[in-house]
């Protein structure tokens, strides 16, 4: 006869289990009120379906510029292409397809290293009120100040080897001052309220503190602003190829318009090697802004609705 | 030592450089997001383009320029810019005709060799003057060979010319002897500017490194007996020249010659078209087509003497013969070579890179020149034979379809290397990583400075590059690259330098060649040495020859008439071995010479716009999410 205990454990799990539901469901219900952010949602949807099914659409030997000789350059789009083609005859619409993995990883990618050293940089210098704090709020303030783009070109041209994850390197550990501000902001903010005072006073280790108590309540925020941060990413990753700094033989968004730029399409008027590229760009970047806009709303009931 | 449009200099013994192609990142340090909407939108002018032009009356030949001249120094310059500016202000003995390249009397009117070959007189003019007014004389000829021949800066751009000299004379005022170590064709074509003993004997060595030769360098630089003088220098921005009235031969129609600098081609295109600039030099083939058909604007397709490559690393050695580098051992096998010279595809090269303007290359010395040999046989492309020759010499493909060699070791994958600077030379190296995967060979592609890029060629880390020669009418120079002696050396601190032989070809019988045609004067039997040479270093896979590119120049037909081509007809009307077009160009005779035809078609600056457009709202999406954040962070 004892099999109670059990069923009591298993019971507060599902009701924990269901209260998650319950604020999860909340949650989408009030997210999904925002117009703005489902429509941001949709079109990062269609873009991360086309950046997955760009090998199945597209083989790959699409993308090799010994197996294009036969096109022609700089074709206006037609049947064939519905995109026309760049300076080495290959289908835009294919390289578009491709590009958009590159793009996408990059942006989550150098987001996910922002994330991670803008939230331990946050917490750390918010929790820490003595040398380490202030240190940590200098080190914030110095990549703050530092002009963005000039850092990001000398950081490329020092580490010199190009690739991905050069790049990724590069914007991730110049993109995280923004997060870290907000997050030291927030950590402020959560280590006034009483029951971290009781932690404290019970005796609960800095580790147990910022982990178990300052995390949870900062999350939401960091995950909200990371979103904007893929935006930026993105954004500047595109600047960094467009100005030579990418990967040449890297297909991205950026490094088309670099080509597009070097093949003299702005000259010649080959719009649909331009523009593509450009709208991509644009497309993603407000579908990151208004997905991250909603979701600040939604967490930060300060912030109000639309 | 001339280096092409997106040539960098070279840090060491000089090495005439080319290699066409755009200058993929001009600029990189410039304030990013400024750059993006400047160069995507129209050509935006140098800000000082208006306040350098000269008086109304004043005739002045304004040349759009994308190269900047690196120094005004002789001894330092090496951009074909430099010379280019040289060549307006100095003068030489003896001259290269426009017609072919033939000798033709500069500054001597006549010379003559003794009966062994062993001994140059040379009758200097008795009417040259400098532009400061003092005569030239067969002192400042001696003077000028001297300082070569005892220096060693001196020695970087001319050393080749007077390996064989041995003393150099004045007689009289009007007489140079030269007596030489063993007798050399190259007497005739002696390309040393004849500086002013009164200026350049006050710079010892130690300031020579330093000394920019220009109009407020002390002493005054760039005083010369050319036909024009350097006014006014502005780095980066624009070089002005006005007319040298001590100038010997007939006075030129033109008042002066303005280079203005641009960032890009698609720039330099606008301000043509807007009648900003009179000449358009060294355009890239696809803003060269949009100005087809354009009303007083003629656009020329020249024959050049530059020429792109792709090297192997043959083994690469220290002149003493250690092996040094990292270079795969198939690459010492001619048979590997050659299967990887069936597999480049030199016509789709020409069409893919240079949009046509160019013909597929075989041998060093470009088509152009008479010494150009071209072989019976050219390697084909042909995938198959490649194949084909590979599983033959037992270099078998493994599991993962990457050939190994024959004994089963090594896989064959290659460190591929082009130049950051040129598009040319990128767009080559991904066509030929996709060529030699067809043939079981991967490889692995970096891109890099051509400063670094030099030094790996030293060091022989590599396995294959792109890059390109401009070879000089006469072929000595060019056919030295492929001798022993010019592998890379050590200096004293272990540091190695690349010498010119950047492919580790060395065959003895070359090299024998290679002296007999230095000393060989009879013309057509050197030009007979010089092509087997040619032959041998093809036919040995040495380089891949891929393409030897046209010139791309256009100008204002309403502004001047008259451009002189070398060689006639076919060739560069600027940029050539002389100056013969400054110096005959003149307005055309009729309609009045406005120069302010304003034609420029409204597609690209639509498109320009929309795109910039598309960045400013991108940008201005993520300034929202900045300020966005900023206002949450002020708790």
């Amino acid at each position: 006869m004892s099999t109670e205990p059990p069923s009591v454990m298993l019971s507060s799990r599902a009701a924990a289990r269901a209260r998650r539901g319950a604020a999860l469901r909340r949650f989408a219900r009030s997210y999904a009120a925002h117009r703005s952010g489902m429509a941001g949602l949709v079109i990062l949807g269609l873009f991360a379906l086309i950046a997955l099914l760009a090998p199945v659409l597209f083989p790959a030997d699409m993308l090799d510029i010994t197996k294009t000789v036969q096109n022609e350059t700089l074709e206006p789009p037609s049947g064939e292409f519905w995109l026309g083609t760049d300076e080495g005859g290959r289908s835009i619409l294919a390289v578009l397809a491709w590009a958009a993995r590159a793009s996408l990883t990059v942006g989550v990618a150098a987001s996910a290293i922002s994330m991670v050293l803008g939230t331990l940089v946050g917490i750390g210098s918010g929790h820490y009120r003595g040398l380490l704090g202030s240190l940590l709020q200098r080190l914030t303030d110095w990549f703050l100040v530092i002009p963005f783009i000039p850092l990001v070109v000398v950081l490329a041209a020092v580490l010199g080897q190009r690739g991905l994850g050069t790049i990724v390197l590069v914007l991730g550990v110049t993109s995280w001052p923004g997060t870290a501000r907000l997050v030291r902001a927030q950590t402020l903010s959560v280590e006034g309220r009483p029951y971290l005072e009781r932690a404290k006073a019970l005796g609960g280790s800095d580790w147990h503190q910022m982990v178990r108590h300052v995390l949870p309540n900062v999350m939401p925020l960091v995950l909200a602003n990371t979103t904007l941060t893929v935006a930026l990413v993105i954004l500047s990753e595109t600047t960094l190829a467009f100005l030579g700094l990418g990967d040449p033989y890297l297909d991205s968004w950026g490094t088309m318009l670099d080509k597009a730029n070097g093949a003299g399409a702005a000259s010649t008027g080959a719009w649909w090697y331009l523009l593509p590229p450009g709208i991509c760009v644009i497309l993603v970047v407000l579908a990151f802004t208004l997905i991250g806009r909603a979701l600040e709303s939604v967490l930060d009931p300060r912030l109000g609705r639309d | 030592m001339k280096v092409a449009n997106d040539g960098t200099s070279r840090g060491n013994g000089g090495r005439r450089l080319g290699g066409h192609g755009r200058d993929a990142t001009a600029g990189l340090a410039v304030a990013g997001l400024v750059a993006v909407a400047g160069a995507v939108g129209a050509g935006v002018a140098p800000a000082s383009a208006d306040e350098t032009s000269g008086s109304d009356d004043e005739l002045i030949f304004r040349v759009g320029v994308l190269q900047d001249i690196d120094n005004f120094n002789p001894f330092k310059g090496i951009t074909a810019a430099a010379y280019e500016a040289w060549a307006l202000s100095y003068d030489q003995l003896t001259g290269f005709s426009a017609e072919d390249f033939s000798p033709e009397p500069r500054l001597a009117e006549s010379w003559e060799q003794s009966d062994d070959g062993l001994t140059w007189t040379y009758t200097i003019r008795d009417d040259a003057v400098f532009s400061d007014g003092e005569p030239l004389t067969a002192d400042d000829v001696e003077y000028t060979f001297n300082r070569i021949l005892d220096g060693q800066v001196e020695k970087t751009n001319y050393g080749s010319y007077v390996a064989q000299i041995d003393t150099v004379k004045a007689t009289d005022d009007t007489t140079v002897v030269m007596t030489l170590k063993k007798p050399t064709p190259i007497m005739e074509r002696l390309s040393v500017p004849i500086l002013p003993e009164h200026i350049w004997s006050k710079i010892d060595d130690a300031e020579l490194r330093d000394y920019a030769n220009e109009p407020d360098s002390k002493p005054v630089g760039m005083i010369g007996s050319g036909p024009f003088v350097l006014e006014e220098a502005r780095e980066g921005e624009f070089y002005r020249f006005g007319r040298n009235p001590e100038y010997w031969g007939k006075q030129p129609t033109i008042d002066g010659v303005e280079y203005r600098l641009y960032r890009n081609a698609d720039a330099l295109v606008q301000a043509l078209k807007n009648g900003e600039v009179d000449f358009a030099d060294d355009l890239d083939a696809n803003v060269f087509a949009a100005l087809e058909g354009e009303e007083n604007i003629e656009a020329r397709s020249s024959d050049y003497y530059g020429f792109n490559y792709l090297t192997f690393n043959a083994g690469a050695e220290l002149v003493d013969g250690t092996p040094i580098g990292t270079g795969h051992p198939s690459l010492k096998d001619p048979e590997v070579r050659l299967a990887i010279h069936h597999a480049v595809d030199k016509e789709a090269l020409v069409d893919r890179t240079l949009d046509g303007r160019g013909t597929p290359g075989t041998t060093i010395i470009p088509p152009l020149y008479p010494e150009h040999a071209e072989p019976e046989e050219p390697v084909t492309f042909d995938p198959e034979e490649a194949n084909r020759i590979l599983d033959e010499a037992g270099y078998t493909r493994g599991s993962d379809d990457i050939r190994t060699m024959p004994n089963g070791s090594n896989p064959l994958v290659y460190q591929l290397y082009a130049r950051q600077n040129s598009e040319t030379s990128q767009t080559t190296i991904e066509f030929l990583a996709g060529w030699l995967r067809d043939i079981g060979i991967d490889s692995t592609v970096e891109t890099v400075s051509e400063g670094r890029l030099y030094e790996i060629a030293g060091e022989g880390t590599f396995d294959m590059y792109e890059w390109g020669w401009v070879v000089e009418p006469d072929p000595d120079y060019q056919l030295s690259t492929f001798t022993c002696d010019q592998f890379s050396y050590e200096v004293a601190n272990g540091t190695i330098y690349a010498g010119l032989n950047d492919a580790f070809y060395c065959d003895p019988e070359y090299d024998r060649l290679y002296e007999q045609q230095a000393t060989e004067l009879d013309r057509d039997k050197r030009t007979e040495i010089a092509q087997q040479m040619q032959l041998m270093a093809y036919d040995a896979n040495a380089y891949i020859v891929t393409e030897y590119y046209d010139y791309l120049q256009a100008w204002r037909t309403d502004r001047f008439t008259g451009f002189v081509p070398q060689p006639d007809p076919g060739g560069a009307v600027l940029f050539q071995y002389g100056i013969f077009s400054y110096l005959n160009i003149e307005p055309p005779d009729e309609g009045s010479a406005s120069g302010s035809g304003t034609e420029s078609s409204s597609t690209p600056m639509v498109v320009g716009g929309v795109a910039a457009a598309a960045v400013l709202v991108g940008l201005g999406a993520w300034l929202v999410v900045r300020r966005r954040n900023s206002s949450a962070d002020v708790e």
